[in-house]
């Protein structure tokens, strides 16, 4: 294999590490956002009129069912018809983050039904208000599973940040593509481009393994 | 002004295609201890529950202290009431489960505050100074700091009865408060509610199996069947001369049973 350490350092390296800044941005936006958005999605889907609850329905199952690389296309390229011109960054944060509104509103869902029954009831019993239901007894009840099933979804969010090299984002695998077509060499940047993922990729389980634990110790004991 | 505590007229309630109360009439004088017997499926649950406003009813009226449970009137016609008046009467009345309900993520002196501070304005050490009080009532005081699964069944029923009392409750629903735990626990449990039954501070509402417990402590005892009161009297009357054939089958089938 040919493979020249003077090009890695001075050339590769220097774009890749700006591209990772991008790729942990775009990873960091959507996840925030699909937090809340699967919240309000939830909230929505148990809303008591047909109204709202069968439309959010359909559009969870719409997303659900559709490939992501579709969706980011979609927007990129209907969003200027509607006169929103975004810039590719923003329009594929936004993709993803829908995408995985609807992944996360199933995992709340789960998470909220996992919390028996009598948990409810005894809040009613003790004229408990809604809010201070969910903030203090159920919220915290149903953390242990929620917790970890977002921990996934957000290495998979990170995971699915390469799609948006197809509408040019300057993300890793776009600039490692963009090096290798420069430079007729793809050797050295392909292989960065996997170690950057394979590093980002520890660094996030170990964020997340700290999150658990202290949602373990802290807020549910 | 009546002295009826709690007041059923011709309630109906359905789960689905299931009739479980039908025309269902029933009084609890304020201060009566009342006990509710009857086959499983009888509705005794289903009673407590739609009193403590868990269970919507599809007909009839329930008034508590003369005011009506979750239905107001509104230039003569019956209409849901708003929140307020559903709080105001709900906090009346306090009840214990089956499976006591406990918090688990909360000690039981954080299961006794929870309610009082964010539903009366109490402070966290005036909630606690009062909760103290209650949990050295049912014998708990050592356990304020203990998480339910750390407690045995009998000591987390207790934590349950004394979280109710922290909201000052007049009326108290127990749904078989003893079936869930094991026979040397039992005792314990019904020791705490036989107290507060004597201290007539309470209205008490009491669906259970224990027939001696009962008999000792009821003023009056319903016995039911298909959603419909067949028989009540004073507990003497009830299990030495029962009078429909029902509940001579009822008390045969429990004697034998033991
Ligand atoms: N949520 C529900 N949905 C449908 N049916 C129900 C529901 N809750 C109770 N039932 C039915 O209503 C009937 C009365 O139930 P209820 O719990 O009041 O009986 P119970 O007298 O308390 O019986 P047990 O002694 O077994 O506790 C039963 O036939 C039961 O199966
Ligand atoms: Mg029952």
């Amino acid at each position: 294999m040919d493979w020249r350490w003077d090009f890695t350092f001075e050339v590769v390296m220097p774009r890749m590490i700006e591209a990772a800044g991008v790729t942990a941005w775009a990873t960091v936006a959507s996840f925030c956002l699909a937090l809340v958005g699967g919240l309000i999605l939830m909230l929505l889907k148990q809303h008591r009129s047909v109204w709202i609850s069968r439309p959010t329905t359909e559009f969870i199952e719409f997303i659900r069912a559709t490939p992501l690389l579709v969706q980011i296309f979609f927007l990129f390229f209907l969003l200027p018809d509607f006169g929103i011109t975004l810039p590719p960054l923003t329009t594929g944060i936004l993709a993803i983050a829908i995408y995985n509104s609807a992944l996360c509103a199933e995992v709340y869902r789960a998470g909220f039904e996992a919390v028996p029954r009598g948990q409810w009831e005894a809040c009613v019993a003790l004229n408990i208000s809604t809010y201070r239901t969910f903030r203090d007894i159920i919220i915290p009840q149903s953390l242990p599973p929620i917790i970890p099933a977002l921990g996934n979804y957000f290495v998979a969010i990170f995971k699915e940040t390469p799609l948006l090299s197809f509408v040019a984002v300057a993300e890793i695998m776009q600039i490692s593509k963009l090096i290798g077509a420069e430079y007729y060499r793809f050797t050295e940047a392909v292989t960065i481009a996997g170690i950057f993922f394979l590093v980002m990729s520890l660094i996030a389980a170990f964020m997340i393994r700290q999150v658990e634990n202290f949602v373990k110790h802290r807020i549910v004991r | 002004m009546t002295d009826f505590a709690i007041q059923f007229d011709k309630v109906c309630k359905a789960y689905d295609d299931l009739d479980v109360l039908t025309d269902l009439d029933f009084a609890v004088r304020k201060g009566e201890v009342v006990t509710i017997m009857g086959p499983s499926g009888s509705g005794k649950t289903t009673v407590l529950r739609v009193l403590m406003t868990l269970e919507e009813i599809q007909d009839g009226v329930i008034l508590v202290q003369d005011e009506p449970l979750n239905k107001m009137y509104k230039n003569g016609d019956l209409v849901d009431a708003d929140k307020a008046h559903v709080r105001k009467i709900r906090s009346k009345i306090g009840m214990v489960f089956q499976n006591f309900n406990l918090f688990p993520h909360m000690t039981a002196l954080g299961n006794c505050i929870e309610a009082p501070m964010y539903t009366k304005g109490l402070s966290k050490q005036e909630a606690s100074e009062e909760a103290m009080k209650l949990l050295a009532m049912v014998g708990l005081a050592d356990k304020a700091n203990q998480y339910p699964s750390q407690l045995s069944g009998g000591q987390q029923q207790r934590v349950a009865i004394a979280r109710s009392l922290c909201m000052h409750p007049e009326i108290l629903l127990f749904d078989e408060p003893t079936s869930a735990l094991d026979p040397e626990m039992v005792g314990e449990v019904l020791k705490v509610i036989r107290d507060l039954a004597d201290s007539g501070r309470y209205t008490i509402l009491l669906v259970t199996h224990q027939m001696g417990f009962a008999k000792e402590v009821s003023d009056r005892v319903c016995f039911i069947d298909g959603g419909k009161i067949v028989e009540e009297n004073i507990p003497s009357e009830i299990f030495e001369n029962p009078k429909t054939e029902r509940l001579q089958q009822f008390l045969s089938k429990v004697l034998e049973a033991r």
